[in-house]
């Protein structure tokens, strides 16, 4: 599924780069098509030498996964991960659900440790498909969610780079498929 | 099959490439516009749909669980507000001691392990609403109500925006999609996460603009003359028929516009709603020209969506009915298609009793 995505990215990003030279220039040139796909594939694809240095929080809390379903009165766990790296799962925010919900306030998240530029992946448990996802940080400690600053979002899969260095706290909110509901999950990542 | 060839192939190649350029323009402005995903609108629903429009949903204190008196006090002004501020024919929400719809607070919420409030709804009987108490330990705090001081310290909670965003979740409303900055927090009280005192937003006593677009769309207006939220962008369409279409000279016909919002399924119960009491204006022009002129404000007609003006012609003439984009409301102006009514010459017009300035042949 990752590489038909990408597959289809990289389709999309060729034709809208072939036709954003047509209308600039005389027609598209195979080295300025070459570039922007291989920068397309850059982004997309981690550097295969990279170093998972990322570890879950000695001592830090963790949620056990609680297998649900859309009869559950709470939305499924959800796990954030780093290639190597153990889940961790986040904690439960906002949420609705099965015609019914909870309001929280921009939470402090569970700790994790991770590296600069790592991939984080967010896993919802049970199955639960995801229709949409998006990412946000404000600095830990930071009340209210004010001036927080985007790291990802779109489709599934939930997937994002950390963000640099320092503590963030980190929301991920998910749409889930088929209508089920939406919930926000953070994390506080200790980013070296 | 036609081959083209040298200057004509690159003409239509040019002439091509020129409109695909546009079109991917507007693809881009529009997509950069809306932000991308589905940031900024009316907020998203809940599956399980509506209530009745207009539904009565009264509610009353669940029996063990009783709010204090200054959470009573801010639940039943929450209520108050969803019901000044909706917009719409949404459902109301009225105390009553026998209520069938119990709101509760205390350790007995039932609102997960970080949730401030929490709701369950069965459309279309009733609903549940929990509140915790003051002074809930959470992980990340001690829950503060502002209600609960004199003078409200920073970082306290307003129940009384708490408990109207519950009710909004109610009647329909999931979280609202803001900017990835916030500036749009305060579009909408049913937030994906609350905030406390002094931080903006805090103490919101009515639905936001994109609660209320939501509103409107699974509700209904209240009345064809009723404004729609700024946060909704709704096609109109108007039409003009003018009657009779053939007058004779110095003859009367009447033009009649009628505008109403377009009949798109995502409307909801929008879609070909009449509108009614806005200013659509009449224009003018002489045949086989190309200027138009302002005739005057069509004023409003017995029908709903319908905006009337008898015009007297000596001369055959175009018009077309304009309306302007509002700058108070989510509709888009619309233009209706050109109507030519014909002075059929003086045969009419002795019929008419009318002094006539131009000579009769």
């Amino acid at each position: 599924m990752p590489r038909l995505s990408v597959r289809l990215s990289s389709v999309t990003i060729l034709c809208l780069a072939q036709i954003t030279t047509a209308c600039t220039t005389a027609g598209p040139t195979p080295s300025a098509l070459g570039s922007i796909a291989s920068a397309a594939r850059s982004a997309t694809f981690p550097a295969a030498s990279r170093t998972p240095v990322a570890s879950r929080t000695p001592g830090a809390s963790r949620t056990p996964v609680v297998s649900t379903s859309p009869s559950s009165a709470e939305p499924p766990a959800a796990t954030l991960a780093v290639e190597g790296g153990d889940p961790v799962a986040g904690q439960l925010g906002s949420f609705t659900w099965n015609e019914g919900g909870s309001d929280s306030p921009w939470l402090p998240g569970t700790p994790v440790d991770v590296g600069a530029g790592e991939v984080l992946t967010v896993t919802i448990a049970d199955g639960v498909a995801v229709d949409d996802w998006s990412a946000r940080r404000v600095p830990a400690g930071t009340t209210d969610g004010v001036g927080a600053v985007r790291l990802g979002g779109g489709p599934a899969p939930v997937t994002f780079d950390a963000p640099a260095p320092g503590s963030w706290s980190v929301q991920v909110l998910v749409r889930f498929a088929g209508g089920l509901g939406s919930a926000a999950y953070y994390w506080q990542l200790t980013v070296r | 099959m036609t081959t083209l060839a040298g200057p004509q192939h690159a003409t239509r190649w040019a002439r091509t490439t020129r409109w695909l350029c546009i079109g991917v323009g507007a693809v881009a402005a529009l997509t950069i516009a809306l932000g991308g995903a589905s940031a900024h609108g009316p907020d998203p629903t809940l599956s399980g749909g509506p209530f009745g429009q207009n539904q009565d949903l009264r509610f009353r204190w669940r029996s063990g669980s009783e709010p204090t008196a200054t959470i009573k006090t801010a639940i039943k002004a929450a209520a108050a507000d969803v019901n000044t501020s909706r917009g719409s024919k949404a459902a109301t929400f009225t105390y009553d001691a026998s209520g069938s719809n119990p709101i509760g607070y205390g350790i007995g919420a039932t609102c997960g392990v970080n949730g401030l409030a929490c709701f369950s709804r069965t459309v279309p009987t009733g609903f549940t609403m929990w509140l915790r108490e003051q002074g809930h330990v959470f992980d990340w705090g001690t829950l503060k109500w502002c209600q609960a001081y004199t003078t409200p310290p920073s970082g306290c909670y307003d129940a009384q925006t708490i408990a109207l965003d519950e009710f909004g979740h109610i009647e329909v409303l999931n979280h609202h999609d803001n900017y990835d900055n916030d500036a749009d927090y305060e579009d909408a009280v049913v937030q994906t996460f609350s905030r406390t005192k002094p931080t903006a937003g805090w103490n919101m006593h009515a639905f936001g603009r994109c609660d209320v677009a939501t509103l409107q769309r699974q509700y209904d207006m209240q009345s064809w003359t009723a404004k729609y939220s700024t946060c909704l962008d709704l096609t109109t369409v108007l039409t003009l028929t003018a009657s009779p279409t053939v007058v004779a000279l110095g003859g009367t016909t009447t033009l009649t516009a009628t505008l109403t919002v377009a009949d798109y399924d995502s409307y909801v119960r929008l879609g070909g709603n009449p509108v009614s009491g806005r200013v659509v204006t009449l224009q003018r022009r002489a045949p086989s020209t190309t200027t138009w002129a302002n005739v005057g404000t069509m004023p409003v007609g017995a029908s709903a969506g319908t905006y009337v003006l008898l015009q007297r012609l000596t001369a055959d003439a175009e018009y077309r009915a304009v309306f302007a984009s509002p700058t108070t409301e989510g509709l888009d102006g619309d233009i209706s298609p050109t109507v030519r009514v014909y002075v059929g010459g003086c045969l009419g017009a002795a019929a008419l009793d009318i002094a006539i300035a131009i000579p009769c042949y």
